[in-house]
């Protein structure tokens, strides 16, 4: 069985936000709202130095994976609703959660409540939870317009598109479906729906610098293997014990 | 399940504090090891099957900015779902900036006007609500064709304006090269001079090539990107993310900018150069060059001894120099360069002089390999030709210009013309040339002398002041995929303008700020993913077509506006009694394969778009590059045709398309441009200079030198210099209703997500009392914008920036805070901006610190 992971290069990452935009069309995650991005994939950003001696430096974040995984060990559920799989992936059963959200705030990457700070790449979150009793996707259920009979609703655009959301993709969902649920978290899967199937994941395929690389730890010839073999390289929060699978390389400014 | 929560987040406060300390590298084998393996013993558990969406990828365009990227957009059941570039492309491999992400999202944006739109409040104003109502395409274009005629049967055809935005490189012939013709006006307009237009003078007047560079990164090793941010905005961004990395890894890369950009982020050296100063900075580089015998012997030449001549403020006889494919290397040394020292520059410009040699010496020893990437923060500003000049003049002595590793001219593939349009061209018609274009080009203080000829150019922003001056002068106004009351600087003015047009008709997809001044509203496709044509551009050393093709059924009754719309307001203008134009659509374009005529608006579009690409896939000889391609509908499948990698050395050998034939450091080009205005103008090259506010007098007119930056607003009464820069979400200035681009605002450096954000230094704000997150009125001689601040290390006290894109006070219910009431979410640098020009390109300005503004808590 492979064992997934993460390698990130700084050196080659430029900040641009690809990823991140493919995350988002690839797993149909929602905009913002009531504190949570439901960003799978984002970034981190410091500002640091004084002028003229000043670096500023991006760095892409999404689930670590974790080998110990602190939001497994939380999950209240029996069987775990957060689960580890035999490749690595910390992976939720959708279906079965029950919204309680210690998962999220086990996590120690994770913000449970999002402010001003995720706004400027302070703060991010990786476990986002869907509000109970409200609309999952108000933006394609609203029916107001801006220029009565002349521009849509958001429901009439999905309606004219034909998906609850009109640039879904339309995914063979496993325990993750297509768009989540009220009162459910949800988070990155490291696009089990790709990967299980040999493919990569969509913030891998996409990225124009090729800053990521993704694939099997335990096989000496995959890239990851070559890689963290060769390069030094580092794990957020190493200190947690959490074990990452997302693994860092390089420096993303030459001056820092 | 909250009390739980709070539980929870009591108990993990301590790590609110995030990451670990910054990017420091920590190997992960010193790594502690875990402390509370809780959770190793939990047996992992297979999950249940998954798959992919199964779809298929459809070649197309982006035309998100003006790379016009070969993409595929990923279709499931008739839905655009995802997007990636074309894996032909040899210019973007294959992958897509964040731009081209956003293109559903953009498609499928609720406030896209989905049917014709009339106005029915006569009142025309920023602020006052058009009352648009739907109509139908045949109303609209009714009336529309009943004002033409109308005005061309009163003799005033001249009167008819029509200015264009994003367009097709083919299409537009059809509209921009065909309409005006036709009907019998001179005033078509470009957007082009609100662009980079400046930008192209560098080249054009040194090295006879107006246009835009490319650049071999692949092989470049040291990259000095010059106010532009490649990574983000400028010209081929998917490229330049791809190769930025390596050039870091193998080389040197070097970022002049004021502000802190992505490039200067991540670069070696960052040259935050004072705004419009940079000609002092690349006079020194080159003066540094110069006197450390670091220019290139082959490229430039030699002492005729061998004996380095060039010693800071001694001039040099031209005698003792041979040059070899260059022009006047002794005499801009002797006009502009000999006191132009490291210690001299950094009193004007702000950097080291430390620094300035530094990164003198690096592009010396990397020569010819040493890239410089000129872009329009040089060179669109009041001053800006002569900055072009002067920053792209280093590319000459460092001898890279068309060659493996340096700056490229521009590549193309062979496209097909339309048939001529002579037979159709009226009395009428003829007579429009003698009429002024109401952009004031060629006058005495406006040469716009692009390639080089006074009065080519377009001065676009111009056209406002034409109007104001004139209110009579425009009684039918038409134009696509412009938004100039929100793009040009100086917006006000066009609000003034465009609320005096009789009848106003706009081509677009979303009800813009332009949108609220006009009559009728005609909604266009989104030709990314539903139009039809063909678009040439180029990049990595490769020419390319790519098409754009409906890759989705339309959701709304939208039209294509320079092929479809163009159709059918012809056919109206026929039964109105001018066929002219319906005919020469109607009989003269022929579907290359069949000999067929159009009948119908779709015909018409995919006629022209066969008769741009037949060159390609059923040419007369056999093309280099991507051939063969077997026809119509292979073509339509691969979606775009590269041609051959680009040959060195084009210029080289004295074919370089200046006067003398050399690189021209004293320009020669330039001195047969101005000595031509001048003397159409009755008057000399130094009253030239003085009526069109450069400070050159004399022969330093025609070599890349320094002028100061002109600042409009004293530092008295506007004490911070403005910078304006591009955001790397910007699809043009039509992607700030889209959620993605809201919440990933921060990828701008500096910037914050949901929000519009003056960025300003720290020191300042301590000064003026001012903090982050402070609602702040920036005011400047042209107006006056609020928005937030954000106190920030990478910009130089005394300046502020802000990004172009935010302050949107229509387009959509996510850009503008509210639509209904006009309300601006933050605010639109061009409020702030003045309304000037380089005049000697026609361009506007909105670089170069030409803008004070005074800061205040509002």
């Amino acid at each position: 069985m492979a064992r997934f992971g993460m390698v990130i290069d700084l050196q080659r990452c430029v900040g641009c936000g690809a990823c991140a935009f493919a995350c988002k069309a690839e797993n149909n995650t929602r905009d913002r709202a009531d504190g949570q991005s439901f960003n799978w994939a984002d970034f981190v950003m410091r500002t640091e130095g004084t002028f003229p001696d000043v670096t500023h430096w991006v760095m892409p974040v999404l689930c670590n994976h974790c080998t110990d995984a602190p939001c497994v060990a939380a999950c209240p559920m029996e069987p775990k609703v957060m689960y580890k799989t035999p490749e690595g992936v910390t992976m939720h059963d959708h279906e079965r959660c029950i919204g309680c959200r210690m998962c999220q705030n086990a996590c120690p990457y994770s913000h449970a409540e999002l402010g001003e700070a995720s706004l400027d790449g302070q703060e991010y979150s990786v476990i986002s939870y869907n509000a109970v009793d409200r609309s999952t996707q108000p933006k394609w259920a609203d029916t107001t317009v801006l220029i009565a009979g002349c521009t849509a609703s958001g429901a009439e655009v999905a309606k004219a598109a034909g998906a609850v959301v009109p640039a879904l993709n339309a995914f063979a969902a496993g325990d993750v479906p297509t768009v989540r649920a009220a009162n459910k978290v949800e988070k990155c899967t490291f696009c089990y729906h790709r990967t299980s199937r040999g493919l990569q994941p969509a913030c891998v395929e996409v990225c124009p610098s090729q800053a990521r690389i993704f694939g099997d730890q335990d096989d000496p010839k995959s890239q990851i293997a070559v890689v963290l073999k060769e390069r030094k390289s580092f794990r957020i929060k190493e200190e947690k014990g959490t074990k990452p699978n997302v693994h860092y390389v390089g420096k993303y400014a030459a001056r820092g | 399940m909250r009390l739980t929560r709070r539980e929870f987040i009591q108990g993990s406060a301590a790590t609110a504090g995030l990451l670990l300390a910054g990017c420091a590298t920590t190997p992960a084998s010193t790594g502690r090891p875990a402390a509370t393996p809780a959770t190793s013993a939990l047996a992992p558990r297979g999950a249940r099957a998954a798959g992919p969406a199964v779809g298929e990828w459809v070649a197309t365009t982006c035309q998100g900015c003006t790379q016009w990227c070969a993409i595929q957009i990923l279709v499931q059941d008739g839905r655009a779902v995802r997007v990636r570039g074309n894996p032909l492309s040899k210019t973007n491999h294959g992958y897509v900036c964040p731009r081209g992400h956003m293109i559903p999202a953009q498609l499928y944006d609720p406030d896209r006007i989905k049917v014709p739109m009339k106005r029915t409040n006569p009142q025309k104003g920023r602020g006052v609500d058009p009352k648009f109502v739907p109509i139908t395409w045949d109303e609209a274009l009714d009336t529309v064709a009943d004002r033409m005629i109308a005005l061309r049967n009163a003799g005033e055809a001249h009167k008819l304006v029509y200015m264009r935005g994003r367009y097709s490189s083919t299409s537009t012939n059809l509209l921009y090269g065909t309409l005006p013709r036709l009907y019998g006006t001179t005033n078509y307009f470009s957007h082009s001079a609100i662009c980079a237009e400046a930008e192209k003078m560098g080249p054009g007047l040194t090295q006879g090539f107006f246009g835009y560079r490319d650049y071999d990164l692949e092989k470049t090793n040291c990259l000095v990107v010059w106010g532009c941010d490649p990574l983000s905005s400028n010209r081929e961004v998917p490229n330049t993310i791809r190769r930025f990395g390596e050039i870091l890894a193998r080389g040197t890369v070097i970022a002049v900018d004021p502000r802190l950009s992505n490039a200067a982020s991540k670069a070696h050296e960052w040259l935050p150069v004072l705004p419009g100063t940079d000609g002092a900075l690349a006079g020194a580089i080159a003066h540094v060059l110069l006197t450390e015998g670091l220019w290139s012997r082959e490229f430039v030449g030699d002492f005729k001894d061998g004996r380095n001549l060039f010693v800071a403020g001694r001039s040099v006889d031209e005698a003792a120099f041979a040059e070899k494919e260059t022009h006047g290397v002794v005499k801009w040394w002797n006009l502009e360069l000999k006191d132009r020292t490291p210690a001299w520059a950094e009193k004007e410009c702000g950097i080291p002089a430390a620094q300035i040699l530094r990164a003198a010496r690096a592009m010396g020893k990397a020569a010819p390999k040493t890239a410089v990437w000129m872009g329009p923060g040089v060179a669109m500003n009041p001053r800006g030709t002569y900055a072009a000049m002067a920053v792209h003049a280093l590319n000459g002595l460092v001898g890279s210009i068309d060659v493996e590793g340096g700056v490229w001219q521009s590549s193309s593939v062979p496209l097909g013309a339309f048939p001529k349009s002579d037979a159709y061209v009226d009395d009428v018609a003829k007579g429009a040339g003698k009429f002024k274009k109401l952009d004031g080009r060629g006058e005495k203080d406006m040469p716009a002398m692009m390639n080089a000829r006074p009065g080519s150019g377009v001065v676009t922003n111009n056209v406002a002041n034409g109007m104001l001056k004139d209110p009579g002068a425009v009684k039918v106004f038409i134009a696509s995929w412009a938004n100039f009351n929100f793009s040009c600087a100086g917006a006000d003015r066009w609000d003034k303008a465009m609320a005096k047009v009789p009848f106003f008709v706009h081509m677009v997809t979303n009800p813009s700020e332009m949108t609220q001044f006009a009559d009728i509203v005609l909604p266009s496709t989104f030709n990314s993913a539903e139009g039809m044509s063909i678009v040439g551009n180029m990049g990595n050393g490769h020419g390319y077509a790519s098409i754009q093709q409906p890759v989705v059924k339309r959701l709304w009754d939208v039209k294509q506006e320079e092929t479809e719309v163009m159709w059918l307001l012809a056919e109206k203008l026929k039964n109105k009694g001018f066929p002219n134009l319906f005919d020469y659509y109607a009989k003269e374009f022929k579907d290359p394969e069949t000999g067929r005529t159009p009948t119908t608006a779709l015909e018409f579009s995919e006629i022209a778009a066969k008769i741009s690409s037949a060159t390609l896939w059923m040419p007369k000889e056999p093309l280099k590059g991507d051939a063969p391609i077997a026809g119509w509908a292979e073509f339509r499948k691969r979606g775009m045709f590269s041609g051959a990698k680009y040959s060195l050395k084009k210029g080289w050998g004295g074919k370089f398309a200046t006067a003398t034939k050399k690189f021209e450091f004293y320009s020669e080009t330039a001195k047969k441009g101005l000595e031509e205005h001048a003397k159409k103008h009755n008057t000399t090259v130094d009253d030239v200079m003085a009526v069109t506010g450069y400070v050159a007098r004399g022969e330093v007119a025609f070599v890349p030198h320094y002028e100061p930056p002109k600042r409009h607003g004293t530092f008295e009464q506007f004490p911070f210099t403005f910078i304006d820069h591009k955001s790397r979400l910007n699809r043009e200035g039509r992607s700030a209703n889209l959620t993605w681009y809201q919440e990933f605002k921060k990828v701008d450096p500096g910037d914050v997500s949901w929000g519009d954000v003056l960025k300003m230094n720290p020191a300042d704000g301590r000064k003026l009392g001012l903090k982050t997150g402070d609602a702040v009125r920036i005011t400047s001689p042209a107006g006056a914008i609020v928005t937030r601040l954000r106190l920030w290390e990478g910009v130089r006290p005394g300046t502020v920036a802000k990004c172009y894109g935010q302050g949107h006070w229509a387009y959509g219910r996510v850009a503008a805070k509210d639509y209904a009431r006009a309300v601006p979410q933050g605010g639109n640098n061009n409020e702030i901006l003045v309304d000037d020009y380089d005049r000697l390109s026609g361009s506007t300005a909105r670089n170069g610190g030409f803008t004070g503004v005074r800061i205040e808590k509002a």
